[in-house]
């Protein structure tokens, strides 16, 4: 009944298996250790943040009156011509909803290809382990790809985007750049797990009817390895489409960029219009994903 | 990290094919549909850029800048955290409706967290950032609260599946004894559910840390308020320090995790 976000657990990890004929060793302390070490995290991440230097909270009843104003902003009640009642935006906005689909598609399409180059040599087995050339040649491949990975990853969209709009001209495909570096380095090492856990059965026997490693990659790796590859690429796609929004209020393409615009020009009913469309847009790519990763299986 | 859950894989010719030609047919629309204009001057910038990458400011006063701008980032990502916590875990209760008594009222309370939750998940942290710019200021609460809302909606989301995803027999055992659903939450579900819920919570940390990052997108401190001021002076080097010091936070937290999923599981 329930969906499951195997992703989410993919990134988690498997749940460990219980070793059988062993019995769990039992460490309460541990836990309870864990639990205080948190929360004294916790107090001390708190306050850091309000020490910070900022502007004070205001009152409470103040919060509420700006809460209250701010969702009448938004619902137009004070504007005699909102947004929502003007074909012209509802069809700016629908021009901007492709451009958006357009930035996460082709972010997610090069994010795939990096990814399929580079999987090979993040994986453990298929450069230093049973199926690789071994010795510094698979080393530095491997060192490389991880590395690469890691750095990739460890960079957020919003930073790419912020890099990438020094060296591409601002618009959609800078946008697809920024996304696509970011996510390389999630796909590639997901990828690569993947392939270090794939079935060894068949690869063997292929290595001893004398396939090489490029046959070895092409007919044991790659069709073991792609449904699982593309099922992560497809729930990805909603992510990147979910942060598709604020790379492109960067790189100025968009609903990100007419967003950046409405806020600064104060058109309230503009700005709700285009938050609607996003999370409609983010739905409808969860459902799409979804009907698309039955076909994977 | 170890392993995705594998599945054996039956492939079915038809439905491939099929999802192929799809895949490769919408990159392809994409990539006509962009109009690629002329770089202007943009291969040496790129240049520029990556030789001073290469080239970090290591001098004592910068590094110790970076180290405050990293702490002030951390304490914004486990702040959040903490917040996602709090929403997170009643969520995961209402989202699967393991507490409820009767069949509509866990059909009402299931449907409507679902939609409640898919709203409050589908809104990038950042545009959350913004919209409680707008009611709260420039105060830090807003990008805890930020990275908290939409980071609670999704662990509410796993959690809940969690719970739902127990094995049968140990909860027909617990309800044949006459147990209550509560007492089938706290001595069945949870120890089921719970198991590797430290590492959930670690990756999530981890995405959290790059969330606090660039929380200088409404003008708050950190690594991101640090990489833009770096930029607008033209000082790749101390960019590439920053993007160093990032790196490094997210392999620190992800060293941790595997400790300490090591260390409390087993």
């Amino acid at each position: 009944m329930s969906t499951t976000t195997s992703l989410e657990q993919a990134h988690a990890g498997p749940a460990p298996a219980p070793v059988p004929g062993r019995r769990r060793r039992r460490t309460p302390w541990r836990g309870w250790v864990a639990a205080v070490v948190g929360a004294a995290l916790v107090v001390a991440a708190w306050a850091t943040v309000l020490s910070a230097e900022a502007s004070p909270l205001p009152p409470l009843p103040e919060i509420a009156e700006r809460a209250a104003g701010f969702a009448g902003d938004l619902l137009g009640v004070a504007d005699p011509t909102p947004a929502y009642r003007d074909a012209g935006s509802w069809s700016r906005v629908g021009g901007l909803a492709v451009d958006t689909v357009v930035m996460s598609v082709l972010a997610t399409g090069l994010a795939g290809l990096g990814a399929l180059a580079t999987v090979a040599g993040a994986s453990r087995s298929l450069t230093v382990g049973e199926f690789g050339p071994g010795g510094p040649l698979g080393w530095a491949v491997h060192l490389l790809s991880r590395g690469l990975h890691t750095v990739t990853r460890s960079v957020p969209e919003v930073v790419w985007a912020l890099l990438v709009v020094f060296t591409l001209q601002p618009g959609v495909l800078a946008g697809a750049v920024a996304l696509a570096l970011h996510e390389v380095g999630v796909l590639g090492r997901l990828g690569a797990d993947v392939a270090d856990s794939l079935d060894r059965g068949p690869l063997r026997a292929l290595r001893a009817t004398g396939a090489g490693r490029t046959a070895l990659l092409l007919y044991g790796v790659l069709p073991q390895a792609l449904p699982q590859l593309v099922t992560f690429l497809l729930y990805r796609w909603e992510v990147v489409l979910r942060a598709s929004i604020v790379v492109g209020f960067i790189t100025g393409a968009g609903l990100g960029f007419a967003l950046r615009l409405d806020l600064a020009f104060r058109r309230w009913t503009d700005v709700a219009l285009v938050l609607l469309t996003y999370v409609l847009l983010v739905w409808a790519v969860d459902l799409a994903s979804s009907l698309l990763r039955r076909l994977a299986r | 990290m170890t392993s995705a859950v594998l599945v054996p894989v039956r492939p079915r010719p038809g439905s491939r094919s099929l999802l192929t030609a799809l895949l490769v047919g919408a990159v392809v629309v994409s990539l006509l549909a962009v109009e690629v204009e002329g770089a202007s001057g943009g291969g040496a910038a790129a240049r520029e850029l990556l030789t001073s990458l290469v080239q970090p400011d290591l001098s004592p006063g910068f590094l110790a800048t970076v180290a405050e701008a990293a702490v002030l980032t951390v304490a914004y990502a486990v702040a959040g955290m903490s917040v996602a916590v709090v929403v997170g875990v009643p969520g995961a209760l209402l989202v699967s409706g393991v507490l409820a008594r009767r069949r509509t009222s866990r059909a009402v309370t299931v449907v409507a967290t679902r939609g409640v939750l898919a709203t409050l998940r589908a809104v990038h942290e950042l545009v959350w950032a913004l919209l409680l710019l707008t009611v709260l200021g420039l105060h830090p609460l807003s990008g805890v609260l930020a990275i908290g809302i939409p980071y609670g909606a999704t662990m509410a989301r796993v959690l809940g599946d969690r719970l739902l995803d127990v094995p049968r027999a140990p909860l027909d055992a617990l309800t044949a004894a006459g147990a209550s659903p509560e007492q089938l939450l706290l001595y069945g579900r949870l120890p089921l559910a719970g198991a590797d819920l430290a590492g959930y919570l670690f990756y999530r940390l981890e995405c959290a840390v790059r969330a606090a990052a660039v929380l200088s997108f409404i003008g708050l401190g950190g690594i991101g308020l640090r990489i833009e001021v770096a930029l607008a002076d033209l000082r790749f080097d101390q960019v590439g320090t920053l993007l160093l010091a990032l790196l490094l936070l997210v392999v620190a937290v992800d060293a941790t995790a595997r400790a300490a999923r090591a260390r409390l599981v087993v």
